[in-house]
């Protein structure tokens, strides 16, 4: 393809692209050095770099930057491990019955987020089913406190984010290189063995992709968090975004908020350039 | 690998993997039954799975008062969906384009939903439903019409600014997108298109594309350059051969990305929620609802979310195969 066709037909979406995604990186980088709330919308008070000094010295916003890490470090590895043990399970069992556990493990990733973690909720809700099981089981009413809304946030992200590593590791699974398995065979290498040393290995590229896919989702969550916590302060569960989205929309610090979004930008960068670095060299080799 | 043969290890596999799919529909279940009860059924101190079901919460939902002759509304618009479904199983039997019918069939079942708040009193819940519905086909249309331009061109060029693109595509998929809303609704403040379903529609559509356009690049990449070159030599341009060959192929793979832009869109509560004071879509209109430990308002909250599920589970029930190509195909990036 010529370079003039090629401008041609990209275009449109390189001006909706550049227009609303790349002006307004730059434009929440500049309303970050102003002082506005809704107020004064229209003639915000340049203030130089003082927000951006206020978010790094404020207690509530690293507070909730590392309740976000947390949530990190705990459903990544959960979920992957969860879906990588279903989808070794899944490959067991005959074909015909497949079909339906997927779809039904599938469910919960297709469920409108907010919908589904408002379902996941009313099971926990004093009427719900499953803190009537915990009434019963242990003998004490179940409460929304600090740490139950908490590991309710991670169970439901595990609940919602499950079926995308399971999914994509079934799928892998599907494409083991047989010669291998039946070359293990022969050499009397065990199950485990065959696991650790042939499907690991086969995986181990999805893996790490799937890795740094849920690592950024992860690092951007509202909505659960939003649901589960009703944007209460008392249960010290709130993420990054939560946290930005309160600033903005609770307190109307439109100014601190946007430098608040540019500097959890500039910390995703960790992750996301040696992401980037990598996909540029793939793409240069395959064109 | 090969099959488990130990029926203990055998069984003990199926129990996990029935457990784990308990575990996935567990939270719809017990919202479609709370959703079917009477605040008193649903704050009964056992859960109740055998009870006299009732659609009150539907109905006070969905409709300020019942029309005089339920039935005669009920059985025009089935008539009126049977008909349009079975106009769209029979496309291929119909003379004309394909995408013309089903195009067609879009149009009127808009129109129709567009048209019953003139015949039947609907609540407030419809207007969001309608809203959510507009912003979904409005996104999906625009995203899907420029991302197949961008990205058939990515797919075929060979320079340095192909890659380049797709590289900032990919970091601007992952940044968190609240650092962009924010200048949106300033931007919707000052140009006065703030609680429009324009706006929405216009950030969805970029928010989306950088995904949308890295997915059909990868199904683009898997048509063969031999087809549009065949075109070209009998006398088609770039552009020409671009609509007359490729996009025919390449409907599998527009309709598997368009699946994933509808959900992504019909998802979306962030934006909405930033962008919208009282025009709001569903998912706005839902979490309103969230706060609710208020009796009569648990099983209305049920009913909503069951309400809003609908649509999505007749989708996986019809589109799971699109699904799971878009999903492992490694085009998603996030």
């Amino acid at each position: 393809m010529k370079a003039k066709d090629f401008y041609k037909f990209v275009a449109p979406s390189l001006i909706a692209m550049g227009t609303l995604l790349v002006f307004p990186l730059v434009m929440a980088t500049w309303l970050g050095l102003n002082f506005m709330t809704y107020r004064n919308i229209n003639n915000p008070v340049f203030v130089g770099l003082a927000n951006y000094i206020e978010v790094l010295t404020d207690q509530r916003f690293w507070q909730a930057f590392r309740f976000t890490v947390l949530f990190i470090a705990i459903t990544v590895p959960a979920t992957i491990v969860i879906g990588f043990l279903l989808a070794l399970f899944l490959d067991q069992i005959s074909g015909h019955v497949r079909g339906v556990f997927i779809t039904l493990y599938l469910l919960p990733m297709v469920i409108v987020p907010v919908v589904g973690t408002m379902m996941f909720r009313l099971l926990f809700v004093p009427s719900g089913i499953a803190a009537w099981l915990y009434q019963e089981i242990l003998k004490q009413p179940f409460f929304f406190n600090e740490v139950s809304v908490k590991i309710l946030i991670f169970l439901n992200a595990i609940w919602t984010t499950t079926p995308f590593p399971f999914i994509v590791m079934y799928a892998g699974l599907q494409t083991l290189p047989q010669e291998q398995i039946e070359a293990a065979l022969m050499d009397g290498a065990n199950r485990r063995q065959q696991v650790r040393y042939i499907v690991i290995p086969h995986l181990s590229s999805l893996l790490v992709f799937v890795g740094l896919i849920l690592i950024m989702d992860a690092y951007r969550v509202f909505d659960s968090i939003f649901v589960l916590t009703q944007q209460n302060p008392i249960y010290k569960a709130a993420s990054v975004m939560s946290y930005i989205f309160r600033i903005a929309m609770a307190v109307q610090q439109l100014g601190l908020a946007n430098a608040m979004a540019i500097l959890t930008v500039i910390m995703i960068m960790i992750v996301l350039i040696p992401l980037l670095v990598y996909t540029y060299h793939e793409q240069i080799e395959e064109r | 690998m090969q099959k488990i043969k130990n029926p203990i290890a055998l069984t003990l596999i199926y129990l996990v993997v029935i457990t784990y799919a308990l575990f996935s529909v567990a939270p719809v279940v017990w919202t479609t039954l709370q959703s079917l009860k009477t605040p008193r059924q649903a704050y009964s101190p056992t859960p109740l799975f055998i009870f006299d079901a009732t659609f009150d919460n539907y109905r006070e939902l969905w409709l300020n008062s019942v029309p005089k002759n339920p039935w005669l509304v009920g059985i025009i618009l089935a008539g009126i969906i049977i008909g349009l479904v079975v106009i769209g199983f029979n496309a291929n039997r119909i003379p004309g384009q394909n995408y013309i019918i089903y195009g067609g069939i879009l149009v009127v079942s808009f129109l129709i939903m567009w048209m019953i708040p003139k015949f039947v009193n609907t609540a407030e819940f419809y207007k969001y439903f309608l809203n959510s519905v507009i912003v979904t086909l409005g996104t999906v249309a625009i995203s899907l019409s420029i991302g197949c331009l961008a990205g058939y061109a990515l797919a075929r060029y060979s320079g340095i600014a192909g890659v380049l693109i797709l590289v900032a595509a990919l970091g601007f998929r992952a940044l968190p997108s609240l650092a962009l809303v924010l200048p949106y609704y300033w931007l919707g403040q000052v140009t006065g298109l703030y609680d429009t379903l324009a706006l929405l529609i216009i950030t969805l559509v970029a928010v989306n594309q950088p995904f949308t356009i890295w997915m059909l690049r990868s199904f683009f990449m898997n048509i063969p350059r031999e087809i549009e070159d065949a075109a070209m030599v009998d006398g088609c341009n770039r552009v020409s051969a671009f609509f007359k060959v490729i996009i025919p192929i390449m409907w599998p793979g527009i309709v598997s990305t368009g699946l994933f832009s509808l959900l992504l869109a019909y998802s979306d509560f962030l934006l909405a929620k930033i962008l919208t004071r009282s025009n709001w879509t569903l998912t706005v209109a839902i979490s309103q609802f969230t706060g609710g430990e208020d009796p009569g308002q648990l099983t209305l909250a049920a009913a909503a979310a069951v309400s809003a599920t609908i649509p999505i589970v007749i989708m996986i029930l019809f589109f799971q195969k699109q699904l799971i190509k878009g999903l492992t195909s490694g085009a998603v990036k996030g």
